[in-house]
């Protein structure tokens, strides 16, 4: 202790000094005159490095502004909550979309609710009864309905679309009843970007209802956030064949029959 | 750090040195000085842990938005070329519409993969193009520069023999002189290194192409 105690006059000035800076130069701004002066003395007793042992240093300590030390204060305290902020916000990021999907408020995960279901890949000709509807997963045709941002204004075929999830498609299914802007704005949302498709659902529960592969939510309005969750949780995400499975050149007609003949080959019939 | 400084410079300063408080001054020090070491080396670790995450392309980078959009518009290419290819009834086109739709549908695969080691989400929170200055308003409709509408798709799904050939020769010249635009805007705004190699690899390709449909086009009397 005896050495440190050196130590600690020698290095008590320099700090006192700092604050006091202004005193020493210019008139003291608020200071008390009494603390600048015995500021000045042991800022010479810091500069001379001598082996001297002040007696003043107790009194000068007395003279610690609390402004710059408020001021460390608060930008210490800013700087942490900038870098936790910032630390929590890429654990949020970083965090699998299984677990962002099931933190979407309403969404029902059928991955974890009905195994059978979602596992179920195969194709199958002719109509295919689902147990959950608008269907979220399950055997299906072996064409898939177009899903390019395609916005299809009459129902279209579950057996198609069930393929078109399978590829990592978000289906958004509405109301016929559903209001002209409301569906303007889901258009707005889908239209131009692949894996997306939007089309009318006959007897809905709910206005709108959206479907990715073992995954749905039901909500009640276009303008409900959890739409652009759902879609960026979910779309190519959910796919079970990975993000390059194809949404183009499949079924671009609408009806609610699937069509058994693949509609790639030349004689496709059109429209 | 600041404590073995102070010993340093402190034995000529003190007039009585007591031998017993020095030593273990000493090894304090030399305590310090280890722990110092040690902390500094953890700290040095965790930031070479952390600076890849810090330093890769965020949610709203260039890199990011020209990863999803391009994506998106190499998507409707691969559409139009695989109609080509399918049902082309000039050789070339056939051929050039597989090598458009193959070569792109690898490069979707890649930008995919930017976007997964980046730990980002396929589908962005920005809109389309909002990564390129004055982008976003390029957009009509959902669609990026180039890109074909609803109605101009669903007439080359119906057009038969020459018309479709003259017809995919048209839409994919105009696409590819968007695509060409959003290549240069990720040369301009990028950083990443890989990104800009790649991203130039398909201006070259896209460059290359535009001469051949334009001479294909020309060929046919489009």
């Amino acid at each position: 202790m005896s050495i440190s105690t050196p130590g600690g006059p020698e290095r008590r000035p320099t700090v006192v000094s700092t604050g006091k800076k202004p005193a020493a130069g210019r008139p003291a701004s608020g200071a008390k005159p009494e603390a600048g002066t015995s500021a000045g003395t042991s800022r010479q007793t810091a500069g001379g490095k001598g082996p001297r042992k002040p007696v003043t240093p107790v009194k000068v300590s007395q003279g610690r502004s609390w402004g710059p030390i408020a001021l460390f204060v608060a930008v210490g305290v800013l700087a942490a909550a900038i870098i936790g902020y910032g630390a929590y916000a890429a654990f949020q990021g970083s965090k699998p979309w299984e677990k962002r999907a099931d933190g979407i408020d309403g969404i029902v995960n059928y991955r974890d609710k009905d195994k059978d279901l979602v596992k179920g890949g195969n194709h199958q000709q002719g109509p295919i009864k689902y147990s959950v509807l608008p269907p979220v997963a399950g055997p299906h045709n072996g064409s898939w309905q177009n899903c390019m941002g395609d916005v299809y204004d009459a129902p279209i075929a579950n057996e198609h679309a069930v393929h078109s999830l399978e590829h990592g498609a978000v289906w958004i299914t509405y109301r016929p009843d559903l209001p002209a802007d409301q569906v303007a704005k889901l258009k707005e949302k889908v239209q131009g970007k692949e894996k997306l498709m939007l089309s009318p659902f006959d007897g809905l529960d709910k206005p709108i209802s959206l479907q990715a592969w073992g995954y749905q939510l039901k909500v009640d309005n276009a303008d409900d956030g959890r739409i652009d969750d759902f879609i960026k949780t979910l779309r190519v995400n959910a796919s079970i064949e990975g993000p390059t499975a194809l949404c183009n050149t499949g079924i671009t007609a609408t009806g609610t029959t699937p069509r058994d003949n693949a509609p790639n080959m030349p004689e496709q019939p059109t429209q | 750090m600041t404590a073995p400084a102070t010993t340093d410079s402190a034995p000529e300063e003190i007039a009585v040195p007591d031998e017993g408080d020095r030593g273990s001054a000493r090894r304090y020090g030399v305590l310090a000085l280890a722990a110092a070491v040690v902390v500094g080396l953890l700290l040095g670790y965790a930031g070479g842990l952390l600076t890849p995450g810090l330093t890769r392309p965020g949610d709203t980078s260039a890199e990011a938005g020209f990863a999803r959009d391009m994506t998106t518009h190499h998507s409707q290419a691969v559409e139009m070329g695989l109609l080509a290819f399918q049902r082309g009834t000039d050789g070339e086109v056939r051929q050039i519409g597989g090598d458009i739709a193959s070569g792109q549908q690898g490069e979707v695969g890649t930008m995919q993969t930017w976007l997964r080691l980046w730990g980002l989400d396929p589908t962005g929170s920005e809109p389309a193009m909002a990564w390129m200055p004055d982008g976003a308003g390029l957009v009509r409709n959902g669609l990026m520069p180039g890109m074909a509408t609803p109605e101009e798709m669903a007439k080359l799904r119906a057009a038969q023999g020459r018309e479709l050939d003259v017809l995919f020769l048209q839409m994919m010249i105009r696409h590819h002189l968007g695509g060409i635009h959003m290549l240069d805007g990720i040369l301009d705004e990028g950083h990443d290194e890989d990104v800009l190699r790649v991203a130039q690899t398909m201006r070259n390709t896209q460059q290359t192409d535009l001469t051949n449909l334009q001479a294909a086009l020309k060929r046919l009397g489009g």
